[in-house]
């Protein structure tokens, strides 16, 4: 506009306004009209809708889908189009345009003409934007939930349509070495991830991280394998035993009787391998879990190179044979040795005989031994049967990576009484001395719930439970207790409290919270079964409808907290709902305490002859089978291999228990080698058994 | 009576000229579109007397927003309604600015000699975008958390910047505490100084430049 135009506008405005109204009573009046208009339906969506007011916010919470409120949501749409790398076009350049256009606006429509139909483009754009808001709202709005990738009778792809693919579509790329099962049980709130694992089993997470690491070994597994198994059901198996069943195909035996087709033939490496990883993902926690945890505990000690330690592992130890070290040093050489085995920092003489004669096979890697004796007994007597499996023919790459890293980051761990003491001093108070919780001091009318319960432990991790620490819980009153959030504890202080807690998990400091255990049992807990449990599982635990409850394989098999976890959270897919939503937990360990008064009368031994296939065997497949396989050495999985096999065969003899070496290994009593299992040993009915069968003949029946 | 209490404050304070100035004024004759200005201004000062009442109850902390909220909806007497209003009156806020702002387009208004007004308008509606945004997580409830935590995570998009923002609007790398005092704090304090200057202008210039008439097809 020139000076000319300006004149000329303010010259008829001028004239309009002398044309036209006073501001009060004429617009004002209309103006009030308006506001009173306006305030009437705003009373009327209070008074007839509402503030709405959800649950109180609970970042632990895994189902919450979040959603902006709707006048941001036709931005939230824009995001979903420009997934990855472009989400800085749709969540920062486009709105930035936006807005400096309008503020740009007189700038860029200089025109002294203020009728629409002589600026088509201003109005034109402006209508288009509007209708691009509205219309992007409308489709926020209406979207069902996200298309489903699921094919017919792919369960896992079902579950992750069903969990994931809402936000993250439908693959997500991941960073070798992520441990996928730790982000998805416990989200990544940073990222509105929500925690999984309150919603999904552990089963369902591994079978999810199987599927998103190896896709077509998805797909395999329904071609090949999903007629008979549900993947929930074979994940996070054991590699050994997957693996077995592909290479052997029709002569594996579980699929002895079926019409299976030799895996080898149809599958090539690369699929058995996708198909592998699918089933037992890589995921290092698990895999040290399933394959690790029965020899060497919770976790290794561990100092050297990840090299070293992934040799060690992909080789194991079978081919090596340790030497019976008392045909060549002293006694008094052995106790050094011993006794720095058992504590390295004691002895340093022991450092020197060992760098001298161990580390060449051993490595920087000193093998774990409980006592000086037990330490003393495996140096001297020697041996290879009783060493690591070759894990590199047995785990994919992608599993051993996995397992590596996850073995080296366990090893750096701090000792435990560390951990006891500052857990005593910081977290006693409000959790109790053995984690049983109690009343939470923060919140009226709250309990906090036992954190030493194997069910709190096995579904968080270690990194959870150090973000816990370190971050507090603000709205459940805890304070954050790491150096970072202002708290007390440095990291490794955490590092040391995380694993004490974690040690609970092998060795719970008491068997039940105790207003568990101290609840009034077995009278009221007949009247509960009786009317609720007898209708399916027999007045006398025998079974209908439901499994027998007073067999000995149920009353074996399953711990207290195993039953009492049933019994609060049910069988998927079978009439055996969650009671918990139903029972307290003080009735459902009444249960508890009276299902295993059933098994009373049977828990002592089998009546009759102890059978082989039914009462032996099971012991062996629990407790023997993942490294006496066929793996060498003495294998423990059919009748045959058990009474011929082992390198100083036969370990079984015939009516003689004190004679057989079986015997002799599982009481500690033997001269050779060291007690089986290695992570200690049976419990005695299950040692009675294996020794009432060997009596009775060792027969096969 | 009132007359002469009228003269002697209008010989003190001097009253009548700004009455006139304001109210007196002629303009020129236009329709109903024009209402939707004072209409936001309406729900703005609703927004603003709603607001304090619910501060009287409202305690920003997560230990107990949510409970305070309850007490608001349930216990306080009209609670109901004064929380309805604010929630409702936030929504009528963005819709009647917006509908006020297009009124502005379509006549052409934001040209000369009222640019200034456009520029504090733009920012008002910017502002009001920054209630709506800080306001929404204060009931601390499963919406109003999940919500922020996706909304904030989006300044993380940012270039080079974008965590440094992140971690200025949630006080840490999570929502904590510190996340919901500094949005009570920029809902109640920070952005209505702001809103209230950026009106003070809007209003003024509205007032000095007279409203904008509607243009003929030849204008």
């Amino acid at each position: 506009m020139d000076e000319q135009e300006k004149q000329d506008y303010l010259e008829a405005y001028t004239k309009k306004k002398e044309k036209g109204v006073p501001f009060f009573p004429d617009l004002v009046f209309k103006d009030t009209l308006i506001a009173l208009l306006v305030f009437v339906f705003l009373v009327a969506m209070a008074f007839f809708l509402g503030a709405p007011l959800e649950e109180r916010a609970n970042p632990s919470d895994t189902s919450y889908t979040p959603r902006p409120e709707w006048y941001f949501l036709f931005l939230f749409q824009l995001l979903k189009y420009f997934p990855g790398q472009l989400e800085v076009i749709g969540v920062i350049v486009l709105p930035s345009l936006v807005i400096a256009a309008l503020v740009a606006l007189p700038f860029l429509d200089r025109s002294p003409k203020r009728n629409f139909r002589h600026r088509p483009w201003v109005i034109g754009l402006t209508a288009s934007l509007v209708a691009a808001v509205i219309i992007l709202t409308a489709l926020s709005l209406l979207e069902a939930p996200p298309p489903s990738v699921a094919e017919a009778g792919d369960q896992t792809a079902a579950l992750y349509a069903e969990n994931c693919s809402g936000c993250h579509g439908s693959s997500i790329d991941v960073q070798p070495g992520t441990n996928l099962h730790e982000i998805i049980a416990q989200g990544r709130h940073e990222e509105g991830m929500p925690a999984w694992s309150a919603d999904l089993p552990t089963d369902e997470i591994d079978a999810l991280v199987g599927f998103i690491l190896s896709k077509s070994g998805s797909n395999l597994f329904v071609e090949n394998c999903s007629e008979c198994h549900a993947a929930p059901e074979l994940v996070a198996g054991n590699p050994l035993v997957l693996r077995d069943s592909l290479e052997q195909g029709p002569s594996f035996p579980a699929h002895s009787s079926l019409e299976i087709p030799q895996w080898v033939d149809i599958l090539n490496d690369e699929e058995r391998t996708d198909l592998l990883n699918f089933l037992a993902a890589p995921d290092g926690q698990r895999l040290f879990e399933i394959n690790c945890a029965s020899c060497h505990g919770q976790s290794v000690a561990f100092s050297g190179e990840e090299s070293q330690l992934r040799t060690i592992i992909s080789q194991g130890g079978l081919h090596l044979e340790m030497p019976p070290w008392r045909e060549m040093l002293s006694s008094s050489e052995l106790d050094t040795l011993a006794t720095f085995v058992v504590n390295p920092s004691a002895n340093p003489d022991g450092a020197d005989l060992y760098n001298d004669l161990c580390s060449v096979c051993h490595g920087q890697f000193i093998p774990a031994a409980e006592n000086i004796e037990q330490a003393r007994e495996t140096i001297s007597s020697g041996g290879a049967h009783e060493t690591m499996p070759v894990w590199g023919d047995v785990l994919t790459e992608e599993q051993l990576d996995a397992l590596v890293t996850y073995t080296l980051a366990a090893a750096s761990g701090t000792p435990l009484e560390l951990g006891q003491e500052r857990y005593a001093k910081n977290c006693a108070i409000c959790h109790g001395e053995f984690g049983e919780g109690g009343p939470n001091p923060a919140r009226q009318d709250d309990v906090i719930a036992p954190i030493s319960s194997s069910e709190y432990l096995r579904t968080r991790d270690d990194d959870t439970l150090w973000a816990i620490i370190s971050e507090g819980q603000p709205n459940f009153g805890m304070s954050p207790f790491g150096a970072a959030f202002g708290g007390p504890l440095e990291d490794d202080e955490i590092d040391a409290i995380v694993a004490y807690i974690r040690s609970w998990q092998q060795n719970p400091p008491v068997e039940l919270p105790p207003e568990v255990a101290q609840a009034p049992s077995a009278a009221s807990g007949a009247e509960i079964y009786a009317n609720v449990c007898a209708q399916c599982h027999g007045p006398e635990g025998e079974g209908i409808i439901g499994p027998s409850l007073r067999e000995r394989g149920f009353q074996s098999q399953n711990s207290d907290e195993d039953i009492f976890t049933t019994i609060n959270l049910g069988h998927e897919a079978t009439s055996m709902i969650a009671w918990g939503g139903i029972l307290t937990s003080d009735q459902i360990q009444q249960l508890v305490t009276f299902i295993r008064s059933l098994g009373d009368d049977e828990t002592d031994l089998p009546a009759g002859p102890v059978s082989f296939a039914s009462d032996v065997l099971p012991i062996f497949d629990r407790a023997c089978k993942a490294c006496h396989g066929n793996l060498g050495g003495w294998d423990g999985t059919t009748y045959g291999a058990v009474m011929t096999s082992g390198n100083n065969a036969p370990v079984v003899i015939a009516g003689d228990p004190e004679g057989s070496l079986l015997i002799q290994k599982l009481l500690g009593t033997q001269t050779e080698g060291s007690l089986m299992p290695p992570s200690g040993a049976l419990n005695e009915r299950d040692i009675e058994i294996i020794i009432d069968w060997i009596r009775a003949g060792a027969p096969d029946h | 009576m009132t007359a002469r209490l009228g003269a002697w404050l209008d010989e003190r304070v001097g009253w009548r000229k700004i009455w006139e100035a304001i109210f007196l004024r002629k303009v020129p004759k236009v329709n109903w579109f024009y209402t939707l200005g004072s209409a936001t201004l309406f729900v703005a000062i609703n927004q603003a007397v709603t607001g304090i009442l619910l501060t009287i109850y409202y305690v920003p902390t997560p230990d107990h927003a949510y409970d305070s909220v309850q007490f608001i909806t349930t216990q306080v007497p009209a609670g109901w309604l004064i929380r309805g209003l604010h929630h409702y009156g936030a929504s009528a806020m963005v819709i009647l600015s917006v509908l006020h702002m297009l009124r502005v387009i379509f006549y052409g208004s934001y040209k000369y000699p009222r640019e200034m007004t456009w520029f504090t308008g733009v920012g008002l509606l910017m502002l009001v975008l920054g209630f709506g945004f800080t306001g929404y997580l204060l009931p601390w409830d499963q919406k109003a958390f999940w919500a922020t935590t996706v909304g904030t995570r989006i300044a993380e998009v940012v270039p080079v910047i974008g965590n440094w923002i992140l971690r200025i609007m949630r006080g840490g790398e999570e929502l904590s505490a510190l996340t919901l005092s500094r949005f009570h704090g920029s809902h109640v304090w920070v952005l209505p100084a702001l809103l209230v200057t950026l009106l003070g202008v809007h209003l003024y210039l509205v007032v000095r430049l007279g409203i904008s008439s509607v243009p003929k097809s030849e204008e």
